[in-house]
C-alpha cells in the first residue's frame, strides 16, 4: 500500500512538471478532432457553393421561374430552352412509383423475417438481404436494360419498355433490402413486453403484429421508408439506362408507360460531352442544385418526421393537438375515402380493364366481408399476404443473380481476369479495370478513414450533445443524402478544374472519399457507443488524461467496429459509377496508372460503356458485371462477418 | 477530338483553336431488322423526328410484324455533336419532338434499336453492325443512296460530316506528333478499318 502511495506521488510529480505541456496536447488534438468533425459541415458547404458558382449563370440568364417552371428542356434548340419542369416531375413520378412498388413488398418481408421466420430460416434470409444491398447500383441497371425493359415492352405489348414503369420497378428493387433490413431492425427491438402482453390478453398473432408491433416500431418503419426514397432519389445509373430519358411530363400525369426523365438522368448523360462554360453546362449544375435541394428538404423533413415521432410517442397521453378529436378523425376520413377513390381512378387509368375490375372486386369483397371474417381466417389471409411478399422479394433477387451469374460464369478465365482489354473491350480482359477499381477505393478509404474516424471521436467523446453536435450532425445527415451523381459533378467542377488536378485517379479517390465519410462516421459512432461509460470513468479516475482515455481505453475495442465501417465504405465506393465517370476514368487503357494523376479505368464504369456503348460485347460485359458483383459482395460479406462476430462478443458482456 | 463545328462564340472565347479534320463520317439512320422498309426519304426522317408521322404505316413499304407500328424515335442528348449535326441538317434547326428516347453514345443508340422492334435512330457509320437495318435514302427511283463509305467521300450521301481535332494553339511535341501520325497512311488505315471514311 504504501509503495504504491509512494507510486503514485511519484506519477502526480512528474506529471505537474509537464501538467502545461499536456494541457496545450490535450487542446491540440481537440482542436484537431473539432476540425476532422467540422469537415464534413465546410464540404456540404462547399459543394452547394461550387455547384451554385457554376449554375447561378443559367439562373441570373432564364431566371429562376422560367428555369424550374418551364415545360421545355431543348439545350441545343436554335432559342435554347432550360425548363426543367419535367425533369422534376420525372423524379418525383420515379421515386413515388418505386415506393408504392417497395414498400408493401419490404414491410410484408420485414414482418416476415422478423415475426414468422423460423430461427434458422432468419439466420440465414437477414445477413442474405443485408448483403443484396451491396448489389451496385449500375449491376441493377445492366440487368434492367437487358431483361426488365424487355419484359415489359412484351407484356404490355408496348413500342418500348423503357418507361416510367421500369424505372420505378428498378428503383424499388434497389430500395427493397434498404427498407427490409431497417425496418426489421425496428420491428424486431420493440420490446418483448408489448408482445408477451398483447397475446395474454387473448389477440392472435396478426392483431399482435398489426395493432401492437408495427405501431410501435412505426418510427424506425417511416426512417426505412425515407432511407429507400433517399437511396431511389439519387440513384443516377439505373435510371438512366432503363427510363427512355423522354424529358416530358407523362400525359395523362398517371400514365405509367410513358417514358420519363429524372433529374440524375439528365446530369449522367449530358454532363459528360457538354462544353465547360456553355450555357448548357451552367444549366446543368442548375439541375444538379435543384436536385441537391430536393434531397435537402427531403433529408432534412425525415429529421423533422423522426424527431416527432420518438417525441409523440412519449407524451401519447398527455399530448395537446391542434385539432380536437373528431375533426381530426373526420380529416383521417376524408383523406382516406379521397386515397382510395384516387387509387381506383389510377387502376382504371393505368392498368387494363380485366384487372382493375379484378382488383376493385377483391377490395369490395374484402371490405363487406371483414366482418364476417374470424380473427384466425383474417390471420390466415393476412400470413398467406406476408409470405407471399417474402417470396416475391426472394423470387425477384433470384432472377437478378441468377442471371448475372449464369451469363457470366462462362466469361471467367485466367485470362479475363489478368489481361488488359482489346477490341473496345468485347475480347481480352478487365485486369486494368480491376486494379483501377482497387487504387480507387483504397485511395478513398485512405482519405476518408481518419476524417470520419476523428470527426466521430469529437462527436461522441469531447462533447455533449448541444448545438454544435447539432450542427456538425445535421451536415454529416445531409452529406449521406447527397446524391452520387452530385459528388461526381462537385468533384468535377472543384478537383479537376478548379483545383486543376485534371480526370486523375487522385481526384476519384477524393469524390469518392467525400461520398463515403458519412457511413465512416456513423458507424464509428455506432461502436464508441457501445463502449460501456464505465470504461471511460475508471480510466479518467485513474487520472488518465482524455487522449490517453480515448487512445488506450476507447479505441481498442471499438476498431472491430470501425473496421467494419470502413470495408462497407469500400464495398461502397467500389460499386459506384456516378462520382468517378467524370473525375477519374478512360474507358480503355492498356497500362496501369503509374502516379495518381493519371486516370484509371474501373469495373462500374468499364460494365456501364460495355453495356450501352458497345455492341457485341455480351459474354465480356457479363463476366464484368459478374466480377464486380463478387468483388463488392464479396467486402459487405466481410463486413457483416466481422460485426456479428463483434456484436455477439459484446452482447455477450451485457446480457 | 469533336464532330461538330466549334460555334462562332467559342472561337471568339478561344482565339488560340487549330482545327485539323482527321476523317469522314457519315450518320446512318438505322431502323430494327424486324422492320420491313427498305428505304426511306429525308423528308420522312424529318416527319418522324418531328412527330408529324408517328406510324410506320404511313410510310409505304415499312411494316413491322408483330406490333401496332407506333414509331419509336431514338436520338442522342443535347450535349451531342452528333445531335447537333443531325437538328441543323436533317431537321433543318427545328426541334426534335421530346418524345424522342436520348441516348448518350452511338452504342446506346445501337443497342436500343436493335433490340427494340418499331424503333429508328441514327448513329455514326464507323457503328452500323448486322444487328440493326441501315436504311439508304431515297430521292426518285433511278436515285437511291445508302450510307457507304464511297458515297461520304465521294459526297452523294446527305448526312456526312467532318471529323476533328482540336488543339489550343498550333500542335507541337507528342500531340502534335499523334496528329501527323492520325494523318499519315498507318493512321488513316485505322480510320477505315474503324468503318470510317478516310481524307484521301
Amino acid at each position: 500500500m504504501i509503495k504504491f502511495m509512494k507510486k503514485m506521488n511519484d506519477v502526480l510529480g512528474a506529471s505537474q512538471g509537464t501538467a502545461r505541456v499536456s494541457f496545450v496536447k490535450e487542446q491540440a488534438i481537440k482542436t484537431v478532432f473539432f476540425f476532422t468533425a467540422f469537415f464534413a459541415v465546410i464540404v456540404v458547404s462547399f459543394i452547394l457553393l461550387f455547384l451554385l458558382r457554376d449554375g447561378y449563370v443559367i439562373l441570373e440568364k432564364a431566371g429562376v421561374l422560367a428555369f424550374l417552371f418551364g415545360v421545355s428542356w431543348a439545350p441545343n434548340a436554335v432559342v435554347p430552352l432550360y425548363g426543367i419542369l419535367p425533369l422534376i416531375v420525372g423524379t418525383l413520378l420515379v421515386t413515388i412509383g418505386a415506393m408504392v412498388f417497395a414498400v408493401p413488398l419490404s414491410i410484408g418481408c420485414a414482418i416476415y423475417i422478423s415475426e414468422l421466420a423460423s430461427p434458422r430460416v432468419k439466420q440465414q434470409l437477414k445477413p442474405a438481404v443485408e448483403l443484396l444491398a451491396g448489389i451496385p447500383s449500375i449491376v441493377y441497371g445492366f440487368f434492367g436494360l437487358i431483361v426488365l425493359t424487355n419484359f415489359i415492352r412484351v407484356t404490355f405489348y408496348l413500342p418500348t419498355g423503357e418507361t416510367w414503369l421500369a424505372a420505378s420497378v428498378l428503383l424499388g428493387i434497389m430500395a427493397l433490402p434498404t427498407i427490409i433490413s431497417v425496418s426489421e431492425d425496428a420491428i424486431s427491438s420493440v420490446p418483448c413486453e408489448y408482445k408477451e402482453g398483447s397475446l395474454a390478453i387473448g389477440a392472435t398473432r396478426w392483431q399482435t403484429i398489426s395493432r401492437v408491433l408495427v405501431p410501435a416500431a412505426l418510427s424506425g418503419i417511416a426512417a426505412a421508408i425515407i432511407l429507400g426514397i433517399g437511396r431511389a432519389i439519387g440513384e443516377t445509373m439505373a435510371v438512366l439506362m432503363v427510363a427512355g430519358n423522354a424529358a416530358i411530363i407523362p400525359d395523362p400525369i398517371w400514365n405509367i408507360l410513358s417514358p420519363i426523365r429524372t433529374l440524375t438522368a439528365t446530369l449522367g448523360i449530358e454532363m459528360g460531352e457538354v462544353a465547360v462554360g456553355s450555357d448548357h453546362y451552367s444549366a446543368l449544375f442548375g439541375v444538379a442544385v435543384v436536385l441537391l435541394i430536393i434531397t435537402l428538404i427531403i433529408n432534412l423533413s425525415a429529421v423533422a418526421i423522426l424527431r416527432r415521432l420518438t417525441e409523440g410517442r412519449g407524451h401519447a397521453t398527455s399530448g395537446k393537438h391542434l385539432v380536437s378529436r373528431n375533426t381530426r378523425e373526420t380529416l383521417v376520413r376524408i383523406a382516406k375515402i379521397t386515397g382510395v377513390l384516387i387509387l381506383i381512378g389510377f387502376f382504371f387509368l393505368a392498368a387494363p380493364f380485366w384487372l382493375a375490375d379484378l382488383i376493385l372486386l377483391t377490395a369490395l369483397a374484402v371490405y363487406i366481408g371483414r366482418n364476417w371474417l374470424s380473427p384466425n381466417r383474417v390471420q390466415t389471409i393476412a400470413f398467406a399476404f406476408v409470405i407471399a411478399a417474402a417470396l416475391i422479394v426472394i423470387a425477384i433477387l433470384a432472377i437478378i443473380l441468377q442471371d448475372i451469374v449464369l451469363n457470366g460464369l462462362p466469361a471467367l478465365s485466367w485470362e479475363f481476369l489478368t489481361q488488359p482489354p482489346r477490341d473496345l473491350g468485347r475480347a481480352g480482359g478487365i485486369f486494368p479495370a480491376i486494379v483501377g477499381t482497387l487504387c480507387l477505393v483504397m485511395g478513398a478509404i485512405a482519405i476518408a478513414l481518419p476524417l470520419g474516424v476523428g470527426a466521430a471521436i469529437y462527436l461522441v467523446e469531447y462533447t455533449r450533445e448541444g448545438r454544435i453536435t447539432r450542427f456538425i450532425r445535421t451536415g454529416v445527415d445531409l452529406l449521406n443524402g447527397t446524391p452520387s451523381i452530385v459528388f461526381g459533378l462537385f468533384g468535377f467542377a472543384f478537383i479537376v478544374l478548379y483545383l486543376g488536378i485534371g480526370v486523375s485517379m487522385l481526384a476519384g479517390q477524393v469524390t469518392l472519399a467525400l461520398m463515403v465519410l458519412p457511413t465512416v462516421i456513423r458507424t464509428t459512432e455506432e461502436s464508441l457507443k457501445n463502449i460501456p461509460q464505465s470504461l471511460r470513468e475508471g480510466s479518467l479516475a485513474l487520472g488518465a488524461t482524455r487522449w490517453q482515455m480515448i487512445s488506450r481505453v476507447v479505441l481498442p475495442p471499438a476498431v472491430p467496429g470501425i473496421v467494419t465501417g470502413a470495408i462497407l465504405s469500400i464495398g461502397r465506393a467500389a460499386g459506384e459509377t456516378a462520382p468517378i465517370m467524370f473525375t477519374a476514368v478512360v474507358f480503355s487503357s492498356r497500362f496501369l496508372p503509374d502516379s495518381v494523376f493519371q486516370p484509371v479505368m474501373a469495373l462500374p464504369y468499364h460494365l456501364f460503356i460495355l453495356a450501352t456503348n458497345v455492341p457485341g460485347a455480351s459474354t465480356n460485359k457479363y463476366g464484368t458485371a459478374l466480377v464486380l458483383l463478387l468483388l463488392v459482395v464479396g467486402f459487405y460479406s466481410i463486413a457483416i462477418t466481422v460485426r456479428n462476430h463483434f456484436h455477439r462478443k459484446v452482447r455477450g458482456y451485457h446480457v | 477530338m469533336t464532330s461538330r463545328e466549334v460555334t462562332k462564340d467559342e472561337m471568339g472565347k478561344y482565339p488560340g483553336f487549330v482545327i485539323t479534320t482527321v476523317a469522314q463520317d457519315g450518320i446512318a439512320i438505322v431502323v430494327n431488322p424486324a422492320n420491313e422498309i427498305q428505304y426511306i426519304t429525308l423528308d420522312q426522317v424529318k416527319g418522324i423526328y418531328l412527330s408529324n408521322i408517328t406510324k410506320w404505316t404511313q410510310i409505304t413499304g415499312a411494316n413491322v410484324p408483330g406490333t401496332n407500328n407506333q414509331i419509336v424515335i431514338i436520338g442522342r442528348d443535347s450535349a451531342s455533336g452528333t445531335r447537333t449535326y443531325f437538328d441543323q441538317t436533317v431537321l433543318a434547326s427545328a426541334t426534335p419532338t421530346n418524345k424522342m428516347l436520348e441516348k448518350n453514345s452511338n452504342g446506346a443508340v445501337l443497342q436500343t434499336v436493335a433490340q427494340t422492334p418499331g424503333s429508328i435512330g441514327y448513329v455514326s457509320i464507323g457503328f452500323v453492325s448486322k444487328d440493326i437495318k441501315v436504311l439508304p435514302i431515297w430521292y426518285n427511283s433511278q436515285k437511291i443512296i445508302a450510307p457507304t463509305t464511297e458515297n461520304v467521300k465521294t459526297k452523294p450521301y446527305p448526312i456526312s460530316r467532318d471529323l476533328y481535332v482540336i488543339t489550343n494553339g498550333q500542335p507541337s511535341g507528342l500531340t502534335g506528333d499523334f496528329i501527323k501520325y492520325i494523318l499519315s497512311p498507318d493512321g488513316q488505315k485505322i480510320v477505315a478499318d474503324e468503318g470510317y471514311v478516310t481524307l484521301s
